[in-house]
């Protein structure tokens, strides 16, 4: 017989989960530096309530959700205005395309970013994580109904901003 | 471009970013969270309960700050504020260590915050008050946030927060919203934003 320890139980959660639940901070968020260090906690926090968490019906959708709430007040996901940011402290801070970004398509990133923050989220959850509609409404705190309202509008806006890229492609 | 050729293209514009943390580092963080969390019931089990205080309020050591009226304690401000709702115990290095079990007394909360050295704007009724706080750029929020919070979700239902004032920028404050979620039964879902101080926001 087999006993697994806690331990060697979310090593292997981790090692599962790991890079699709950073996939889906990255789309989310659109910082790869930030949505590290924001999984990194939220797996952190998953190992000190593992037993719970271990239990939860979903927990790479808890490890996301825990990861946008340490990072992402709700204020900005509410408040549509831009605050005028500080230049003092600006420069301290790591571009949005840093070196690491190099991993992502830069043109696909960008269409990501040009959508509403909820919209980003919904596809993140939906096509990064694989979620399912309900799952994703869960998640979010949202009705089904709004999530397929914003995927909807998400996959059109995201078609009309890759059309061209798509096409480019195709002749060349 | 159907569907799901949209949706392979947005999967496959990802596909290459790998965790770069090792499982060892998050289990080391994960303990040092646990250690943490058994650090503050530990300390809160220590407080002397100060009869008739108003709302519950238990004072332990003092630390020089000024006393709030409710503790009862004359020239000093208890380390250790309790109400049945939340705990808020400030360390030696400064950090304060937030506890919250009850959305209840949001205003005494933030003056206590205050009163250590924490500009804060405290809500519980899930709506930020945007009209009286502004708050900094979601990039700033992030990354001082990052530096700022520590949140721990324990297993008897407590949300735990750990706040370095050290860390917020001159002029800045916190907004700490917190509401009940429906979207995990037993925790609460905590919100945070960098804002900037005013007597409006943060008295």
């Amino acid at each position: 017989m087999v006993v697994r320890t806690q331990q060697q139980d979310f090593a292997e959660f981790y090692s599962g989960a790991a890079d699709e639940c950073l996939r889906t901070v990255v789309v989310s968020i659109g910082d790869q530096d930030t949505a590290q260090e924001l999984v990194d906690e939220a797996f952190a926090r998953a190992w000190a309530s593992w037993r719970t968490v271990s239990r939860h019906p979903a927990p790479k959708a808890w490890v996301v959700r825990t990861a946008l709430n340490a990072g992402i007040s709700r204020w900005r996901r509410r408040r549509r205005e831009v605050p005028v940011p500080d230049p003092a402290r600006a420069a301290d801070l790591p571009a949005a395309n840093g070196a690491s970004a190099s991993q992502v398509d830069p043109q696909i990133m960008a269409a990501l970013m040009r959508l509403p923050a909820r919209q980003r989220e919904v596809v993140a959850l939906r096509l990064i994580l694989d979620l399912d509609t309900a799952r994703t409404a869960e998640v979010l705190g949202i009705a089904p109904g709004t999530v397929m309202a914003h995927m909807g509008r998400a996959m059109a806006a995201l078609r009309l901003d890759l059309q061209p890229e798509l096409q480019q492609e195709n002749q060349s | 471009m159907n569907d799901n050729e949209l949706s392979t293209m947005v999967r496959e514009s990802v596909a290459d970013i790998r965790s770069s943390t090792p499982v060892d580092q998050v289990i080391r963080r994960g303990r040092a969270v646990r250690a943490w969390r058994r650090r503050v019931p530990a300390a809160a089990g220590a407080l002397v309960v100060a009869g008739g205080a108003a709302l519950g309020v238990t004072a332990l050591a003092p630390s020089g700050h000024p006393a709030p009226a409710a503790a009862g304690t004359a020239g000093s401000r208890p380390a250790i504020v309790q109400l049945a709702a939340w705990t808020v115990a400030k360390q030696a290095n400064g950090d304060i260590d937030v506890t919250i079990r009850q959305l209840l007394h949001p205003a005494q909360l933030q003056a206590t915050l205050r009163a250590d050295g924490l500009p804060a704007h405290v809500s519980f009724s899930g709506h930020p008050d945007s009209a009286v706080c502004q708050p900094y750029s979601r990039n700033e929020s992030v990354i001082v946030l990052y530096r700022t919070l520590t949140w721990t979700l324990t297993r008897g239902g407590s949300d735990v927060f750990t706040i370095r004032p050290s860390q917020l920028p001159s002029g800045s404050g916190l907004s700490i919203t917190v509401e009940k979620t429906n979207s995990f039964p037993g925790f609460l879902d905590p919100a945070f934003a960098l804002v900037h101080a005013s007597q409006q926001c943060t008295g």
